[in-house]
């Protein structure tokens, strides 16, 4: 029986071997996916029971918390709290007991302190019998930037809209504001039927205050994206500076019969205006004829140097800004309404941000980013962002032609934004910009967005401080609704770094 | 040996009051006492009665026990006297105390098994007896009115009073030396005579009976009782002596086509069987992990949130999972001693069941043999059924864990197991007996 009796015994032997591989299967390999689970109980517990880490705005030298975790009294329970509520909303987002948007699902690993960077100091806490902490991200947000961005749009009438302000030399995010915003304090009940009910009621909402229209909303450029179409016929050599002479007749001629015109019917100059006249008068006939002679790619082209189609990730995600690939896209009676963004164009707040900037940043485009660095529970910083170049938009001389042609737009009289963001309406602060009144909607039904993209030249050499984007939907003209927006950021962004 | 067990205890016992609470948890002195006294007393009986018997076999089943009793303790305390936690609302708060009790009357009777029984083959003369006892327990439960045997949808229990005793635990030890004490009888009929058919050796007709009927008998066990896993266990012990006695791998073949035979039939009729299935190939797939995967997802989740060392006891969240003291205990030591812990149990109960087959080797006597080679692969069976299904490498079905679930049949029915283990091993190792004859003295004779 003995020969039977060490074949049972090698059975035994092998049933114990498919018990051990398989938990170390479930335990060790499978362990993380498992955690992933939806639902898992356990992970969802833990994440309150211990400090999640909190967020900052840093970007005006001092430290204003904008997400904290609280313990809450008598309990082993830390619970998210927003101390400035709506105007930071879109950037921190909410982390409730579901789900999370924002910075706070973005850099979710470190502010649980579950990413890998952790792991050391985890690992010294479980040592030391100290508690898990999450890590503190500190973002590149001007408080004073920011307030006042979220005031000027709050004050704007009710118009849905937002705002972006960039620092053009590194790409770090001063402001980003929308409008109308929410209360993610709202959001942070463990109450799962109450959370459910204040959910329900945000997103009814018809006025979509969970949307991030900084970066989740698209809105036709308008006049603003004449910047891209100078940018391509300045580098493709179809005018040579500033002053060289295009065509603008009144109505221009497309190929499909139909006419394009300027705002109002009115006459470009002598109809043969220099381009820096055409640019500050905004004049659309002049635009639409470069861009036929450019051609659709070639206005592609420049505007995926300028940031477009593609998303970017600042670490928010940010839909793509576009010129699209769409039917007929390049038919040149299409592709005249493309170049002064118009037709299929499409941009969100940031990408106008990013317009101004490159042309600030002489041509050079910086990737755009909220967090500066992550600090460890032991005050290590663990991540630091080092500004990167996203593209090479134009050349320096391209930039300065076009610096010099924004430029105009707010200081010479007949410039769209002469009397909104010229020197008298800034107090004396320079800022050079371009407007833009976008139709819209289907046959341009809808009331017109106001569009303003600019920046503040750097003084003696330095480098330029500060570029906005603002879009209001249904603001009207650029110049009235968006502009003052604009200078209201920048005002407040340079007063507390004078 | 014992005493390395009894510390190992200590320090886990010590580990939940701190986890819990960060103190030594109140009740430590005496619950510790206790179990140190009804160990070292079992000590003391198997040295005295069994001195040849193998000496790792009682500290690892202490181990075991002891290491149960601290993680029912954990359960018990969870939500309850200002600790962290849900309650587990099925556990009495003297579950502990009760777990207890059930390791003296464990531990007593199998002191009396190595009191009473002092060679195993003298168990030989009660097969007949000894079967039809197996039998009655058996189908007792079957029986029975429901309100006198069904807790928690299984009909195994018998039920009077506030008295419960699931009968089948200790029909299994009854039936096994049935078993041993007909095949010893029998097996040269079921191994030599047969046809070769195909190169395989097919037993007679007439010898096929036993073996359908144990067939029979388990899938009784399945419809009746709806324990999938007792009748699991009962076949695979069944044919694991079947095969020993008669060394024939056709018996094995047979068995297990009818043991798969018996699934597939099963699974098509009874709902809750094919559900099972259901449940082990898709535990997370739509509203299974709220609906009827939740115990096993709760399970899995429990033991990935221990990883690899554990959250530490007393510092994890297995009361979520349903039934995680009895089924599903090994989930709970996976989430809070981790992988190296459930590693270190899985190494335990497997050195306890290489410990009973070499006795089994070691011992001459074939009734012997054939019953702890028996009872050693059912409990390395039990151990596979019960920690793949929570593991999910297997379906689940029901079983205890050996000696650390709680529940008081298992435990003395394990303990009863043991003292057949030490017994057998102890006549494995006992040395030859002295030749009674001094040639040299009685030859002496001196005349004076």
């Amino acid at each position: 029986m003995n020969r039977a009796l060490l074949r049972v015994s090698l059975a035994c032997l092998a049933m114990f071997v498919l018990l051990l591989v398989n938990i170390n299967y479930v335990q060790a390999f499978k362990a993380s996916k498992l955690a992933a689970e939806p639902g898992n109980i356990r992970v969802f517990d833990q994440q309150f029971s211990y400090q999640r880490g909190a967020i900052i705005a840093a970007g005006d030298g001092t430290d204003l918390k904008i997400a904290e975790s609280r313990l809450i009294k008598g309990t082993n329970t830390y619970r998210r709290y927003y101390p400035q509520g709506n105007v930071y909303a879109p950037v921190t987002g909410y982390d409730t007991i579901y789900s999370k948007s924002g910075i706070e699902a973005a850099d979710n690993d470190l502010l649980a302190g579950t990413s890998p960077q952790l792991a050391v100091h985890n690992l010294t806490s479980l040592l030391t019998g100290k508690q898990k902490q999450g890590a503190t991200v500190e973002l590149t947000v001007s408080p004073a930037a920011q307030s006042a961005a979220y005031g000027a749009l709050a004050s704007d009438g009710g118009h849905a809209a937002a705002v972006v302000a960039i620092q053009p030399s590194t790409g770090a995010i001063l402001a980003l504001a929308s409008y109308p915003s929410f209360d993610p304090n709202e959001l942070t009940t463990f109450d799962g039927v109450a959370l459910n009910k204040v959910d329900h009621r945000l997103l009814a909402d018809p006025a979509q205050p969970l949307l991030n229209r900084a970066t989740q909303e698209t809105y036709p450029p308008g006049s603003s994206f004449k910047i891209v179409t100078s940018s391509a016929a300045y580098s493709q050599g179809l005018v040579n500076n500033p002053n060289s002479l295009v065509n603008a007749p009144e109505p221009l001629h497309l190929p499909n019969g139909h006419d394009l015109i300027n705002d109002g019917g009115e006459i470009c100059g002598d109809g043969h205006p220099a381009i820096i006249q055409a640019f500050l008068l905004s004049c659309n006939t002049a635009f639409g004829d470069l861009g036929m002679k450019l051609k659709a790619p070639t206005l592609r082209k420049y505007s995926s140097q300028y940031g477009m189609n593609r998303p970017l990730s600042i670490p928010l995600p940010v839909v793509p800004s576009v010129l699209p690939k769409v039917n007929g896209w390049t038919d040149p009676s299409l592709t005249a309404f493309s170049a002064i963004g118009q037709f299929s164009d499409e941009v969100t707040p940031l990408q106008e941000a990013l317009f101004s900037a490159a042309v600030a940043n002489h041509g050079t485009l910086m990737y755009p980013h909220l967090v500066q660095q992550v600090v460890g529970p032991g005050l290590s910083v663990i991540q630091r962002t080092n500004p990167q170049v996203l593209s090479q938009a134009v050349s320096p001389t391209v930039a300065s032609y076009l610096a010099s042609m924004m430029s105009e737009v707010t200081h010479n009289p007949s410039g769209t934004a002469f009397a909104t963001a010229g020197p008298q309406a800034t107090g004396g602060i320079n800022i050079d910009g371009k407007t833009g009144t976008a139709q819209n909607g289907l046959d341009n039904g809808n009331l017109d967005d106001a569009v303003f993209t600019c920046f503040v030249p750097g003084i003696n050499g330095q480098s330029s401080p500060i570029a906005v984007g603002v879009i209001v939907q249904g603001g009207g003209f650029g110049a009235d609704a968006a502009a003052p927006i604009a200078v209201r950021v920048i005002k407040a962004y340079l007063g507390a770094h004078s | 040996m014992l005493g390395f067990a009894l510390a190992v205890v200590l320090f886990a016992y010590s580990a939940v009051g701190l986890g819990l609470k960060g103190k030594l948890p109140p009740g430590l002195p005496v619950q510790l006492l206790v179990f140190a006294v009804l160990m070292l007393a079992a000590h003391l009986v198997v040295r005295r009665f069994a001195p040849h018997a193998d000496p790792l076999l009682l500290p690892l089943a202490g181990l075991l026990n002891g290491l149960g009793l601290v993680m029912i303790y954990r359960l018990v305390q969870s939500g309850r006297n200002g600790n962290h936690g849900l309650q587990v609302t099925d556990m009495s708060t003297s579950a502990t105390t009760t777990q207890l009790l059930y390791t003296g009357i464990g531990i007593l009777a199998m002191v009396a098994v190595i009191l009473l029984i002092s060679e195993a083959r003298v168990l030989q003369r009660y097969t007949y007896t000894l079967g039809a006892l197996g039998l009655v327990l058996f189908a007792l439960p079957a029986l029975l009115p429901a309100s006198h045997s069904v807790v928690n949808g299984a009909k195994v229990w018998i039920i009077f009073g506030g008295f419960s005793v699931e009968p089948g635990e200790f029909a299994r030890l009854a039936l096994a030396v049935f078993f041993a004490g007909y095949l010893v009888a029998k097996r040269d009929a079921l191994a030599l005579a047969g046809n070769r058919v195909l190169g395989v050796d097919l037993p007679r007709a007439r010898d096929l009976g036993p073996v359908l009927l144990a067939w029979a008998a388990s899938l009784m066990i399945l419809i009746f009782e709806t324990d999938v896993g007792a009748s699991a266990l009962f076949f695979g012990m069944f044919i694991a002596m079947l095969y020993i006695a008669t060394q024939r791998t056709s018996w094995l073949l047979l068995g297990v086509l009818l043991f798969l035979a018996g699934s597939w039939l099963t699974a098509l009729l009874f709902h809750h069987v094919m559900e099972r299935f259901t449940i082990w190939l898709h535990p997370f797939q739509g509203s299974n992990p709220t609906g009827i995967a939740f115990q096993p997802v709760q399970a899995l989740e429990g033991m990935a949130f221990g990883g690899l060392f554990g959250t530490g006891l007393g510092q994890g969240q297995p009361y979520h999972t349903p039934l995680v003291q009895s089924d599903f205990i090994f989930s709970a030591f996976g989430e809070e001693l981790g992988l190296v812990g459930v590693m270190a149990l899985l190494l335990v109960f497997g050195l306890l069941v290489q410990r009973g087959l070499r006795a089994a080797l070691a011992v001459k006597d074939p009734f012997s043999k054939l019953l702890v080679g028996g009872l050693s692969f059912v409990l390395a069976l039990q151990v596979f059924v019960i920690v793949g299904g929570v593991s999910g490498l297997i379906p689940l079905t029901g079983v205890t864990t050996p000696l650390l679930s709680q529940g008081g049949s298992s435990l003395v029915a394990s303990w009863i197991l043991i003292g057949l283990l030490i017994r057998v091993s102890d006549s494995a190792r006992k040395p030859a007996p002295q030749p009674i004859q001094d040639e040299g003295m009685t030859q002496v004779v001196r005349a004076a």
